[in-house]
């Protein structure tokens, strides 16, 4: 399946909750935050949330400075 | 009823039509309070201030270092080594003197801060750490209080609102970590003209939340890229196991997302 991350096109091959795309991406999980089709999803569900095709995905950090 | 000399202070806003007369008088009767009088706070006490709101509340506990003259508006070389309250605080007066300016300049504990909190119409969270952006939440969904939230680094900046019924979460649900990827000297930095941008727009948003003008802040977190001036909307979610906001109902029934 084609997902787009942080406006990058790339391939899976099969089916994948956001945690097991996160880490095969080498994604560290501290500290982001992630939305799919511009909505945040909550960290909580990154377990089950199955991510689909065409999914287009944005990952940002939290920002606390001021 | 406004004064002539109100009516001429005002008068490219009264000229606004969402703005008007009675919305006026309701920025002239508000409270706003203002945590962290840095990047962020600089610009937005600045043009709190001179819009006409009632009354300003400022907390910082710091002094002006010369670092910070880079962005922070509100200071320049003789304010170096003042209490950044007391010298917001005369410059605030010096653009409108007829804003009360409250100023406390001690970093507050939970209860500190729920008691000031609890007077105030709205809250800016311009504060430039996670501790006390998390306690913030905290004390402001414990009293239902609106806050907008901001903040900035580098190239890039964040801005949304957090209200009641947090139907669209709360801080806690946004970075339930509690904590920042680790940076290095060279990723902390921030350009003025990035934190000045957020900060002006927490003004801005606050204008609107007393003369009730929705924003789409209300149910999203807007991020900025400095680099190509580009801006991402994104719907926020509330966590259904947050700590901090689930006890507040909300429209669907407990602990409902809405997407």
């Amino acid at each position: 399946m084609s997902i787009t991350i942080n406006d990058i096109e790339t391939e899976f091959y099969q089916p994948q909750t956001i945690i097991a795309l996160l880490e095969q991406l080498k994604q560290p999980t501290i500290g982001i935050a992630l939305a799919i089709n511009q909505t945040i999803i909550p960290k909580d569900e990154w377990a089950t949330y199955q991510v689909q095709d065409n999914d287009s995905i944005i990952i940002f950090q939290a920002i606390a400075g001021g | 009823m406004l004064t002539d000399q109100q009516f001429m202070r005002y008068s490219r806003q009264l000229l606004i039509a969402e703005i008007g007369e009675n919305r006026q008088t309701q920025l002239l009767n508000a409270h706003i309070i203002i945590i962290g009088l840095g990047g962020l706070g600089s610009p937005a006490a600045h043009y709190l201030a001179s819009a006409g709101i009632g009354k300003l509340t400022i907390i910082d506990d710091d002094i002006v270092h010369i670092s910070n003259l880079q962005r922070q508006t509100l200071y320049n070389s003789f304010d170096i080594d003042k209490l950044k309250t007391e010298a917001a605080q005369k410059r605030l007066r010096a653009i409108n003197p007829d804003c009360q300016i409250t100023i406390i300049t001690q970093r507050l504990n939970q209860a500190q801060l729920t008691k000031q909190i609890k007077q105030a119409d709205v809250v800016l969270d311009c504060t430039d750490n996670m501790p006390s952006r998390l306690l913030i939440n905290r004390v402001c969904v414990s009293l239902s209080k609106t806050c907008i939230s901001a903040s900035a680094i580098g190239f890039h900046g964040q801005i949304t609102i957090f209200q009641p019924p947090y139907q669209h979460g709360c801080y806690a649900c946004l970075y339930p970590d509690g904590q920042e990827v680790t940076r290095n000297c060279q990723t902390a930095g921030v350009l003025g003209p990035v934190v000045g941008m957020m900060g002006t727009l927490q003004a801005l948003e606050a204008i609107k939340k007393i003369c009730q003008i929705p924003s789409l802040l209300d149910s999203h977190i807007q991020l900025f890229n400095g680099l190509d001036l580009s801006w991402q909307t994104l719907m926020r979610s509330r966590s259904r196991h947050c700590p901090v906001c689930n006890h507040h109902p909300t429209n669907e029934g407990d602990n409902e997302t809405t997407r």
